[in-house]
């Protein structure tokens, strides 16, 4: 019974991880950029809506919304003004890019906010939900609905739709997509935004249920990366999948061996996976191009 | 012979400085260190790396705890640092045998870093945990480091030393496999170099650079702490090297002394240190990518790097 509480909590947690690994798999795949400041898009998100509910006081809902709609922004000019513009150095560049924007916005917030760590008065006041012994809280339920229309709405979109169809071709190949007319530059805009507002989203769902601090963001990007990595880089599903086993896993390692080792399950995952399984549980090997 | 000029130039810095300024001078010393160890994974291998600030604790630790646990002294040490730094350089990118590459070598340098950094606060009885470990009075073949003066001329003995040795490498066998590695690594290894092994290589290789650079910063600052060595020390780490300029050795001197300063100045600005690394890492990537080594360059010539190709 405590393994399966611990596994059910463990799957709320994961179902954030997920959203946040599904959101870098969309710019990585979509525009073979690896996100490193992905964290503090996440980490921007939950600030935003922080600062429209506590301090201009607006209803929570309208605050989520308007935190996407700035993040969707954010995301495309990122995109546009530092990205595209370096596109023909070596990747190095990109990743350094990314870092570069991470810092800045945690710069921001940490000015803003200064070194205290704020708690959100909550949000989602629902009573648990009791399956026989277990306790499902008012906030996982609330996580499991809102990342589940996500995702179904994200992968109906991705592999039902016309426009879906042009993503899959973009991320085929970028030079047979240009010949055929898609507009690629804009195609990367779209999918920065994309990933933005998923993690924005992610941001608002976590805001109410923990602590806040500038530094949220770091953490934020290595349980995404262990994730996707978990899950064979680069695949949306494995990518979700990853993410729900990562938060299983940090929640049965917390239960029966060390709290301590909360932290550091995620590194731990990251190094074992690459060691042992490069290419994740469930990616295929990828032949180099020469 | 030209190398000397500038370490011997600096040996009158004494003369002029007072301790402040001459501590941070001898802080330059080390990041110059950090700076030369860390460019040869990102700019000479070009492989992005996030484990510098962990090669540099591990280094900054193993020295501490000798001096502090065992007794050894400082001259001693810097020894154990290096191999220290080196084996976690080589640890860290050992994944590079198995075909790992690019990001995601980039993602297993981040985690083990992070895993290191978790030890060391987890490890109380020989870290001290959160509170540090206090660094006994360091010696230098009888010499007594208790002054900054004295400090500045040993550091400038070892910094000298170690750059010299790391030009040397460069020009060697090992140091173009490295840049070729870089280049294309497909057409390296069809010239029969074993590319996997020449990437950990570099990394061990930076790993015992900065690993002594580690040992002097430990012995300079006197205290030890987890936090000095996270993530918010990385990004100085990527500044120096991309403001001085991504395979450059002279880049990574002039990174590093014009940038070791500027911390201090933010200290009572909560996230203006962000702020300000984070943008000049945008500028400079936008901007002069080739950092301030290429325009030195445009000016003097001779300091073109030898074995690096303008991309």
């Amino acid at each position: 019974m405590f393994a399966l509480q611990l596994a059910l909590s463990g799957l709320a947690q994961g179902a954030i991880y997920a959203l946040v690994a599904l959101s870098m798999c969309v710019v990585y795949r979509g525009t073979t950029v690896v996100n490193f400041g992905h964290g503090d898009l996440v980490m921007a998100g939950a600030f935003v809506v922080y600062l429209l509910v506590v301090l201009a006081g607006l209803p929570f809902y309208a605050s989520a919304a308007l935190a996407v709609v700035l993040l969707v922004v954010l995301g495309v000019a990122i995109e546009i003004g530092l990205i595209e513009r370096i596109k023909a150095g070596p990747h190095v560049g990109f990743a350094l890019m990314c870092i570069a924007f991470g810092y800045v916005l945690r710069g921001i917030a940490r000015a803003v906010w200064g070194r205290e760590v704020l708690p959100m008065p909550r949000v989602f006041d629902f009573p648990p939900l009791l399956i026989g012994e277990l306790v499902l809280t008012g906030d996982a339920i609330v996580i499991f609905a809102a990342v589940g229309v996500l995702l179904v709405a994200f992968f109906a979109l991705f592999y039902r739709s016309s426009a879906g169809r042009v993503m899959q071709a973009v991320c085929q190949s970028e030079r047979g997509a240009a010949l055929v007319g898609i507009n690629v530059r804009a195609f990367h805009a779209a999918m920065w935004g994309v990933g933005a507002a998923l993690a924005a989203i992610g941001g608002v769902l976590v805001a109410p249920i923990t602590l806040l601090h500038p530094g949220l963001g770091a953490s934020f990007l290595i349980k995404g990366f262990a994730a996707m990595t978990l899950g064979g880089f680069g695949s949306f599903g494995g990518a979700v999948l990853g993410g729900l086993i990562l938060g299983v896993a940090e929640q049965l390692v917390g239960g029966y061996v060390s709290t301590k080792l909360i932290d550091i399950t995620a590194y731990l995952v990251i190094i074992l996976v690459l060691a042992l399984r490069p290419n994740g549980l469930f990616g295929r090997a990828i032949a180099e191009k020469v | 012979m030209k190398f000397y000029l500038l370490p011997l130039a600096a040996l009158a810095i004494p003369l002029f400085a007072n301790p402040y300024t001459q501590f941070i001078v001898n802080l330059m010393l080390v990041y110059v260190l950090v700076a030369v160890g860390f460019n040869l994974v990102l700019g000479n291998l070009g492989q992005l790396a996030f484990a510098n600030t962990a090669l540099f604790g591990i280094g900054a630790y193993t020295a501490a705890m000798l001096m502090a646990h065992a007794g050894w002294p400082f001259w001693v040490v810097i020894v154990p640092a290096g191999f220290a730094g080196a084996a976690a350089g080589f640890l860290a990118s050992v994944t590079a045998l198995r075909g790992i590459r690019v990001y995601y070598l980039a993602i297993v340098t981040l985690a083990f870093g992070e895993v290191l950094r978790w030890s060391y606060i987890h490890g109380e009885r020989l870290t001290g945990g959160t509170d540090g470990l206090a660094v006994p009075r360091a010696d230098f073949f009888g010499i007594a480091l208790d002054t900054e003066t004295a400090r500045f001329y040993v550091f400038l003995l070892i910094v000298t030393v170690l750059v010299k040795a790391v030009s040397n490498l460069l020009r060697s066998k090992i140091g173009r496999a490295i840049v070729a590695i870089r280049d294309n690594e497909l057409a390296t290894a069809s010239l029969a170099i074993p590319t996997g092994r020449y990437i950990v290589l570099a990394f061990t290789l930076s790993g015992f650079v900065v690993g002594i650079a580690g040992s002097m910063f430990a012995v300079l600052i006197g205290r030890v702490l987890p936090e000095s060595f996270g993530l918010i020390e990385l990004i100085l780490h990527f500044a120096m090297v991309l403001v001085g300029g991504f395979g450059s050795l002279f880049g990574s001197v002039l990174g590093a002394v014009a940038l070791t300063g500027l911390p201090e100045l933010f200290r009572r600005f909560p996230g203006m240190y962000e702020m300000f690394f984070g943008g000049l890492l945008i500028v400079f990537l936008l901007v002069q990518p080739r950092g301030l080594a290429a325009l030195a360059a445009r000016w003097w010539p001779a300091l073109r790097e030898r074995y690096y190709r303008e991309r």
